[in-house]
Order: structure tokens, then C-alpha cells, then sequence
């Protein structure tokens, strides 16, 4: 692999953000170690990769890191946690993972890192970190196994707002706006009106809280399923139809890339999802809706507004034996400065630390289409941190109670069962995975 | 006993011995790679191993617990069921087209040759990549089919997220890879078919008909049954396809067993259900071979 010529400027100002670090007075003080990270896919490693020649000029260290597919990762680390084995040292904590391997004493404990002053600085500034996006990388006693490198927000992007304001129809702002405003736009210019991927047990959770309704009933402490509740059928009966009447034919398979490019090339109108799915309709090259995108809240339902947020963030497999080398990395990758340079050189949209989203440079990036998306980012993050309604989303079993309720609303979704009877089945088939699980639910 | 043949069965007990040096390094490598996951699964069946839950290792207080879940598992259940579909369904129509082609393809000609290599393609294609031909013509947006037939002003749902038709989508891409497969066996039966045969069916006045169902049947009865059983074993490990198309949805339409058991094991962490299930899943199809093996008569001469 190549790395990028790094100016002198860009290496001093590396440079001044590992200063800081006390064990870095030393003169390369992990000469010939290698650090071996793995993560998923993402814009944001792509970006870091091109500075590691920084941290390694810097500590003596060589970086190894390795990025693979989301569920490939997902899969290979959940195995290599699992053994406690010593292969990684950095590793992605993955949201839907956080719970169940913070949970098995799988992760170091980062809050014993962050206190000692001989290994953090105070100035690097753990507070600065989005309570939202933290959330889940934290244990019941508050105690920290990652830092956020990424957090989505679910927001509503319109692909074509030229066709709304042609339809007299303004962004909606509730469940009852976006199925008009859907009703409205369907067909026109050969576009459908909505468009999701097909994880139904990420895209429909906001609608099913929105109508008064949960997954579990207390999480994490009481993991009894809620989804045979009459809120739950009322609101998979709504989402199910939002799918079958507006989205395009084929949608129930869509991968989150293929939905992606349906707004992109302007063939759906409107989709609520993470922001990272939705920058791209104003910023990727190959948009053909750049100039007529635009953005809004997640619409509310009836018993308020619960947009979906999460995060990932970066982690110290228990079992590494370089763990000061990885919390130097981690500091280095997660500095105040590295964030704001990849925001500023790259217009990276998903940065957790609330100096760099309230700064000029994020706000100048999250401009889009003339919008303050920026605003919009921090807003639901913040709902999630205050309230903690995406707690649901971070137990161990949610990956088993998750794929229940994808079968539930496809379902429903492609008339197999009534919802009644579709959602009495997902709570039974949760009630059992649960059980299967060794989790104690009510009247167990 | 004369010392001549005590001196023969020396010679005998010798050579035996040797064999069984030769063959001891391929034997103990064989028991490492398959017979030592086989005990450990067997091992894990029997234990609720979750791979969050550091406590269910070696926990064998209620060894029979996993099979007590899996008869009260309705998903279980409907994946036997579906996986019995499939693979009636793929082993018949394979059989059908492969022998069909078989049949049409028997034949010296150097432009039939040409055309058999080329329908040796989908099995030779890395799996995952079958899938992936598969998931651009089912997904209406990008497909080639969907779009032929649009022009012609006919419009299909998508196959893959249609309850009625996804089931079918997985068993025409199935079909579609693995035809060669008994094409190519029969027809390698079909060229060491005797001529005597053909002739003495032509002098009695055989039509073609006659000729291929009195004739030609009978003499691939043994092919055909061998490639059918391969074919159902190989089904009964179908995977790509599902995993690529439809993540065994919509809903649970087109969930195998094996999928079913994969999903248990690396999305949920359950490895022992997921072992329980993979026991029994060996055990019928070791149960299912040997039937059909005493039924199709293997190792014995009429």
C-alpha cells in the first residue's frame, strides 16, 4: 500500500496532537511492535489510513488495520472476542455488538485509561464525546470500552423536494404528513414515493415508538418483548403498508447501497435512515438530485418523535497484549484535532465530539444543498443520549429478537399474514430465541 | 499345515501390515480433519454453548435440552419443511434437463461439443457468483429480465420478495447451476452405452420413443440414480443462493435447515442449538443415503 506524501505542516500538527500524551515524552517508545486494528468498511478509515504514516513516524509502531465487510467484521470479530485470543488490538465496537460483548468482559474497561493521567492528558477531553453516541459503549456501572468514531442519526431525506413544492406538499413532520405527502408524490416523474433497505428492525423501530409502542419492555434490566402489543400491530400494519403501497418493486430486498441509489438517481422520493446514507444524495459525484435534496427531522407519530441513533466506536479486545499501544492509537485517531483535520480535508459527516460538530468546519461540511444538516445531526443525537430509548438496540440478544421482527414485517409487508397474526408470531418466536438465550422474562 | 503355507501366510500378515503402515498417516490425518469436528459437535450438542455466556461451556446438566427446544422450534419445523421442497424440486428438474441434454448432446459433432462446454459453465462458476448473476436478474430495478419483458409490456412482481414465486427464484437458479452436473454424467453413460444394444432395438423396429424409454432409461438407471443422490446431499447443503437472494425471507419462505442453523450459530451465538440441529441434520442425511443406496442396490450385481 502507498501512503500519501505528508507535509511537514500536517506531521507537526500530528505531532503536537500525540505531544500531548505523556508516554509519547519518550523517543518512539513502541519501536517494532505492530498494532493490528480491524474495523468495517467505512469513508472514515479510508480517510485515517492516509495519516497512519503520522502515528508510526511518531510512536515507532506500524499499523496494521484491516477493514473488511460489515457483517464479515461483525462475524470474524464476534468469533475472535469470543476467544479472547490476541490477534487484534484495536478493534470496531459495533453497535448492535456493544451490549453483548461489553457484557461478556470482552472489551478493557477505557474509563481506567482516561483517569490515569500518565496515560491520558486532560486536555483530550473524554467529556467532549456526544452522551448520545457514548451510550452505548458503556456498561450499567458507567464505564467506558469505546470511543465513537461514528454516529448515525436517522433523519428524512426527499430526493426531489422540486416535485413536493410542485405537489404543494412541505417536508412532513408527522406520520400522517408522510403518508399524504407519499400519497401525493407517488408515480410522479416514474418515482416511488418511499424507499427502505431491509432491515426492518433498524427502519421501523422509530415508527413502532412513535405510536406508544417498544421492543422490550424495560431494557436492559427486563428484556420481555413487546411486540405483540396492540401498538406494535397498529404500527407494523402502517409501516408494512408505507412499504407495499410506496416502495419499489423488489424494495423488501433492498440492500442499504441499493436504496442508496434509488434516491440518488432520483427514482424514490423519500427515506428515513442513518445521515450517512443520506449525505451521499448531495455530495456523491454520481447524485442526480445534489440541487434538489433536502432534509428534516425524522416525522413524529402520535406519542412523539424517537429517531433512530447509534454508534460505533473503537475498543481494546480484553485479550490484547498491547493495550497501551492501542489507547495511545485510539487517542491519536480520536483527537480533537485528527477529527477536525479529516472533517476539514475530507468533510467526514459523522464525528462524535461535540467541539467538532458545533465547529466552522462541520458546519461548512454538513451545509447541504444551502441546508444546516449539522443542526439536525446533534439534535438527534442528543434526543437519544437524554432520553435513552435506543438502550433497546445494545442488549446482547437483540441480534435473535432484531431477525424476528425483519420475518414479522416482511410478513406482513407481502400479505402472508394479517398483522394481528403476524406480530403475535414475532412475540412468541422472540418469547422462544429469548428462552433459548437463558434470558428471564416476565411470567417465565 | 505344511511350512510352505505357514511361510505364505507370513508373507500374507506381512503385506497386511504393511498396508496398514501406508495407510495409518492418510487415516490420522482423515480423523483429525473431519472426525474431530464431528466429536465436537456431537460434544456441543449437548451443552447449551453460547458463545456471550462463558458459563454454558462444558455444562452438560441437561445434556438433551437442545433437542427438547428443537422439537417445540415451529421455525425448525417450517425450514424442514422448505428444504424438503427444495430439494424435490431441484433433484427432479436437474435430473430432467440434465438427462434431456444428455440425450440431445450425444453426439460426435464438433459444434455440439462446443455447445456441451458451454453448458458446463454455471458449474464450474465460483458459487458466490452464481448468486450474484441471479440477484442482478431477480432485482427488478437493474434487471435484464425485467426490463426484456417491460418492453414487451408484461410486468412480474419480484421474484425474490414474492411469496408466491421466491421459493421458485431459488430452485430456477439452483436448476440453472447445477443441470451440468447430471448432463455430464449421463452422457458420459450415454458414450459407453453398448452399440449392440442400439442396433438390436433398431432391428426390431424401436421408434425413438421406444428406443430411449425401454432402452436407453433402463441402461442409465444406475447413473441417474447415483447423480440424483449426489445432487439431493448437495441440496441439502444449499446455501449461497439463499444467503445472497433472499436471507431465507420473505418472512421465512425460502429458510433451510442449514441456514436456519448457520443464523443460530454466527448471528446469534448459539453454538450448541445450532450443533443439536446440524446432529440431526447429519444424521438424516447419512439415513436418507443409505436408503437410497440399498434401493438403488450399490455393490451388488443383478
Amino acid at each position: 500500500m502507498t501512503h500519501p506524501r505528508i507535509a511537514r505542516r500536517s506531521l507537526l500538527a500530528g505531532a503536537a496532537a500525540l505531544g500531548a500524551t505523556p508516554a509519547l515524552g519518550q523517543a518512539k517508545p513502541y519501536a517494532g511492535q505492530t498494532l493490528n486494528g480491524a474495523a468495517f468498511q467505512s469513508t472514515f478509515f479510508e480517510y485515517l489510513r492516509g495519516y497512519f504514516p503520522e502515528f508510526e513516524e511518531r510512536t515507532g509502531a506500524r499499523v496494521n488495520f484491516n477493514t473488511q465487510a460489515f457483517p464479515v467484521y461483525n462475524q470474524r470479530t464476534d468469533l475472535e472476542l469470543s476467544t479472547r485470543g490476541s490477534a487484534l488490538d484495536v478493534v470496531n465496537v459495533t453497535f448492535i455488538y456493544s451490549g453483548r460483548w461489553i457484557g461478556a468482559g470482552w472489551l478493557t474497561n477505557l474509563s481506567d485509561f482516561v483517569a490515569d493521567r500518565n496515560r491520558t492528558p486532560a486536555d483530550w477531553d473524554a467529556a467532549d464525546f456526544v452522551s448520545g453516541a457514548q451510550s452505548a459503549m458503556t456498561n450499567a456501572q458507567g464505564q467506558t470500552f469505546g470511543f465513537a468514531w461514528e454516529a448515525g442519526a436517522m433523519l428524512l431525506a426527499a430526493s426531489r423536494a422540486d416535485i413536493l413544492d410542485r405537489a404543494n406538499q412541505p417536508m412532513p413532520t408527522t406520520f400522517d404528513a408522510l403518508l399524504a405527502a407519499c400519497d401525493a408524490v407517488q408515480g410522479r416523474e416514474s418515482m416511488t414515493a418511499f424507499v427502505a433497505d431491509r432491515l426492518h428492525h433498524w427502519n421501523w423501530i422509530p415508527y413502532l415508538m412513535g405510536m406508544g409502542g417498544q421492543v422490550f419492555r424495560d431494557p436492559p434490566g427486563n428484556l420481555t418483548p413487546m411486540l405483540g402489543t396492540p401498538e406494535a400491530i397498529r404500527a407494523a400494519q402502517w409501516y408494512a403498508d408505507l412499504l407495499s403501497k410506496f416502495a419499489p418493486s423488489g424494495g423488501l430486498s433492498f440492500s442499504d447501497d441499493q436504496a442508496m441509489r434509488a434516491q440518488m438517481s432520483g427514482r424514490s422520493m423519500f427515506r428515513t435512515q442513518a445521515i450517512t446514507w443520506l449525505v451521499p444524495l448531495a455530495k456523491h459525484e454520481e447524485s442526480t438530485v445534489k440541487s434538489t435534496v433536502r432534509y428534516a427531522l425524522m416525522p413524529a407519530g402520535p406519542q412523539g418523535n424517537y429517531p433512530g441513533s447509534n454508534s460505533h466506536g473503537l475498543g481494546i479486545p480484553a485479550g490484547s497484549r498491547r493495550k497501551e499501544l492501542a489507547w495511545e492509537f485510539i487517542q491519536w485517531a480520536l483527537s480533537k484535532d485528527m477529527l477536525n483535520r479529516i472533517v476539514r480535508t475530507h468533510g467526514y459527516p459523522s464525528v462524535c465530539r461535540r467541539s467538532v460538530i458545533t465547529g466552522e468546519a462541520f458546519k461548512t461540511a454538513l451545509t447541504l444543498n444551502g441546508q444546516d444538516v449539522a443542526s439536525l445531526y446533534l439534535q438527534v443525537l442528543e434526543l437519544g443520549g437524554r432520553s435513552g430509548y435506543m438502550k433497546y438496540r445494545t442488549v446482547p440478544v437483540f441480534p435473535q429478537v432484531g431477525d424476528t421482527i425483519n420475518r414479522g414485517i416482511d410478513r406482513i409487508a407481502t400479505r402472508q399474514q394479517g398483522a394481528e397474526a403476524a406480530m403475535r408470531q414475532t412475540q412468541q418466536d422472540a418469547v422462544q430465541v429469548l428462552t433459548r438465550a437463558g434470558v428471564r422474562l416476565d411470567g417465565g | 499345515m505344511t511350512a510352505a503355507s505357514v511361510r505364505r501366510h507370513g508373507v500374507e500378515r506381512a503385506r497386511t501390515r504393511f498396508f496398514q503402515l501406508c495407510l495409518a498417516p492418510s487415516l490420522a490425518v482423515l480423523a483429525v480433519i473431519t472426525l474431530a469436528p464431528a466429536v465436537f459437535l456431537l460434544v456441543s450438542s449437548l451443552t447449551p454453548l453460547d458463545l456471550t455466556r462463558p458459563e454454558t461451556v462444558g455444562d452438560f446438566s441437561r445434556p438433551l435440552e437442545n433437542f427438547r427446544l428443537m422439537l417445540a422450534d415451529g421455525r425448525l419445523g417450517n425450514s424442514v419443511w422448505v428444504q424438503a421442497k427444495l430439494s424435490f424440486w431441484t433433484v427432479l428438474l436437474q435430473l430432467l434437463i440434465g438427462f434431456g441434454l444428455a440425450l440431445l448432446l450425444n453426439s460426435r459433432d464438433r459444434m455440439i461439443e462446443a455447445l456441451r462446454t458451454v453448458f458446463l459453465i454455471p458449474m464450474v462458476l465460483p458459487p458466490i457468483v452464481v448468486a450474484i448473476i441471479w440477484k442482478v436478474i431477480y432485482t427488478p430495478d437493474i434487471s435484464p429480465m425485467h426490463w426484456g419483458l417491460s418492453v414487451l409490456g408484461v410486468t412480474i412482481p419480484s421474484l425474490i420478495t414474492d411469496p408466491d414465486w421466491a421459493l421458485t427464484a431459488i430452485i430456477i437458479a439452483d436448476t440453472w447451476q447445477w443441470f451440468p452436473f447430471t448432463m455430464l454424467m449421463t452422457l458420459a453413460a450415454l458414450q459407453m452405452m453398448p452399440q449392440e444394444l442400439i442396433d438390436a432395438a433398431k432391428v426390431d423396429g424401436a421408434s425413438a420413443w421406444q428406443m430411449t424409454w425401454h432402452v436407453t432409461l433402463p441402461f442409465l438407471r444406475g447413473v441417474l440414480l447415483v447423480a440424483g443422490l449426489f445432487r439431493l446431499i448437495d441440496s441439502i447443503k444449499a446455501f449461497p443462493l439463499i444467503f445472497i437472494l433472499t436471507d431465507g425471507g420473505p418472512g421465512s419462505l425460502t429458510e433451510v435447515t442449514n441456514y436456519y442453523s448457520f443464523q443460530q450459530a454466527f448471528n446469534f451465538s448459539l453454538l450448541g442449538y445450532s450443533s443439536a440441529i446440524t446432529v440431526v441434520l447429519l444424521a438424516a442425511s447419512i439415513a436418507l443415503s443409505w436408503v437410497i443406496i440399498r434401493a438403488i442396490g450399490w455393490g451388488h450385481r443383478d
